[in-house]
């Protein structure tokens, strides 16, 4: 798509170039830090043990890999396409057990991990970005490219600005042609939807999304599918809003679900949104290790934004301890930096996500978020008039 | 919005600087002690994100806050029109004994100036704000701009310490800064 391929590729190839590192009792108590390159190619700093961590990641994928070859070589290579039960089909009713049976095991499998190399595939289809690129012209993202080249608006300023500011130091992104591909994606979805155009935060989504897939073009119905579909609506616009209601919701879930973090916390007048905005708006992709937070769109792309809760609360839940022990904000956002930036096995995170915080539907979710709605308009409103009321004042 | 907030923090907390510095999403949170002859301050300094739709989330981080930072770039008038929309928000919303500075950053940029000294200072001036001029890059003023405001703090509520009691006769104050723009 872009000639860049072979670029992203050696980011992968910087795996086979981890030494193995052998934790010893001396490097333990050294506490030796070293700078190394993960899967996606960031450079990130960790112990000894972090390295071994992440070579066992890396053999888990592998794993991983044979098992979704072999569902492949049995059930054809788009198997997983085949899990939704058509309604009043002619489907015969072994056909239809076949279906429920792959929707289970897909469900689980995607629990699991989806190998890196399957993953624009998996993702495309999955999402509902398929089925979006499908109901416009072949043409439409060149199009749009094309048509919204050499034009400066707001958005195209501030992604600019942005470009050398997302994940700096990466050795892809931060090259003159990754530079140019983040910014086509960005600045095509800004004139896509103008209540959106370019929120910060975005970036970095979309960063992420092009080394997945690998060519602009589908980035770019990623972010679509994830921002018109997935997400709740008015993530990124204008005040924030639908960020500031799932801040709430969040709030309620971390109250029942992990009701003596959230009483402590509380008590220390720590409002957790000062750490969850971030997580919600990046989707993790600037505080968890980058496979870790890949593993977790793969959740989020088949079931839903309701992941986001799951994986929020898994943080805090695996902390409680510690985080009890907390006098003070900054030692509350120091536990929770050093345990997302140290998270480099998914499983780690996402056994307590979904087996210790239990499941909750799209439906709940959806109630929690319709009774938050209107203390969440009101107060931006009130924020807005009062601001105004100001200007007429100094007028 | 690229102003320098973090970059200007950063320099103060770890004495480093980057030509590109992530952009901030929501807010970073970094502390650091700084040693009076009269107190010890602790500063709790919340950093903000600069793009407007996320002044929504502001109030969240001023809420409480002592001391407030309002940054723009020499080199951007449209910042310094956006600082001087800051700087009404948080004087009607936030604390009323909330302290505020106006930083004009980026000064080693000057060939490159687009606000004018003068401009800077009238406004801190109308708007009863130390005024201070620095660059994260060069390290110019930042020091300086930090030690102010300890001052200011150590002086204007030696009696609202709420920190912990340290060995000796100094006082350990928390003081939370919010840094905007």
């Amino acid at each position: 798509m872009y000639g860049t391929k072979s670029k992203i590729d050696l980011a992968f190839e910087y795996q086979s170039q981890i030494p193995v590192l052998r934790p010893s009792i001396h490097s333990r108590r050294a506490n030796l830090t070293v700078k190394f390159q993960d899967l996606y190619g960031f450079t990130v700093e960790g112990n000894v043990d972090d390295v071994n961590v992440l070579n066992d990641v890396r053999e888990k994928v592998r794993q991983q890999g044979r098992v979704w070859w072999a569902l492949e070589a049995s059930k054809g290579a788009n198997w997983y396409l085949h899990t939704t039960i058509g309604q009043g089909s002619a489907l015969t009713s072994s056909l239809k057990f076949s279906a429920l049976a792959n929707a289970i095991t897909l469900k689980k499998l995607i629990k699991k991990g989806i190998p890196p190399v399957l993953r624009p595939k998996v993702w495309f289809s999955l999402s509902g970005a398929a089925k979006k690129k499908s109901t416009v012209p072949d043409s439409y993202y060149d199009d749009l490219t094309k048509a919204v080249e050499g034009k400066v608006t707001p958005a195209t300023r501030q992604i600019d600005h942005d470009l050398p500011r997302t994940f700096p130091g990466h050795p892809w992104l931060d090259t003159p042609e990754g530079h140019a591909a983040l910014r086509r994606v960005l600045v095509a979805y800004s004139f896509r939807d103008s209540d959106v155009g370019y929120c910060q935060g975005l970036n970095y989504v979309a960063a992420l999304l092009l080394l997945v897939m690998k060519t602009e073009e589908d980035a770019f119905w990623m972010l679509a599918v994830l921002l018109e579909n997935v997400l709740v609506s008015d993530c990124y616009t204008n005040n924030l809003s639908g960020c500031h209601v799932e801040q709430r919701v969040f709030k309620d879930l971390l109250a029942k679900k992990c009701p003596r973090i959230a009483t402590h916390l509380e008590a220390l007048e720590f409002d957790v949104s000062l750490v969850t905005t971030e997580w919600f708006l990046c989707l993790f992709s600037k505080s968890l290790p980058s496979e870790t937070t890949l593993r977790v769109w793969d959740v989020i792309f088949f079931e839903g934004a309701k992941v986001i809760f799951n994986v929020a609360l898994a943080i805090f839940k695996m902390k409680e301890d510690q985080l009890l022990l907390t006098h003070h904000v900054g030692e509350v956002i120091n536990v929770l930096q050093m345990t997302t930036h140290h998270l480099f096995d998914p499983d780690d995170l996402l056994t307590v996500a979904f087996d210790q915080i239990g499941s909750m539907t799209t439906n709940t979710i959806s109630k929690q978020r319709k009774k938050q709605e209107p203390e969440v308009m009101k107060e931006l409103d009130q924020r807005i008039r009062k601001l105004n009321s100001l200007k007429a004042d100094n007028k | 919005m690229g102003t320098g907030k973090t970059s200007l923090v950063l320099r103060f907390v770890k004495g480093q600087f980057s030509e590109y510095q992530e952009s901030t999403i929501g807010a970073a949170f970094f502390t650091q002690v700084l040693s009076l002859n009269e107190a010890t301050v602790k500063f709790d300094i919340w950093d903000t994100a600069g793009q407007e739709r996320y002044h929504s989330l502001a109030p969240m981080y001023y809420r409480g806050a002592a001391a407030a930072i309002v940054v723009y770039d020499i080199t951007s008038m449209d910042s310094f029109v956006r600082a001087k929309k800051w700087v009404r928000e948080v004087q009607r919303q936030a604390n009323p004994n909330l302290i505020m500075f106006l930083v004009a950053n980026k000064a080693d940029l000057e060939d490159q100036r687009k606000v004018g000294n003068e401009e800077g200072e009238e406004c801190a001036k109308e708007n009863g704000m130390s005024f201070f001029e620095t660059s994260a890059k060069t390290a110019q003023n930042v020091n300086e701009l930090f030690y102010e405001i300890a001052k200011r703090l150590a002086k204007a509520n030696p009696s609202r310490q709420t920190g912990i009691k340290l060995h000796g006769r100094t006082q350990e104050t928390r003081r939370r800064l919010f840094c905007c723009v």
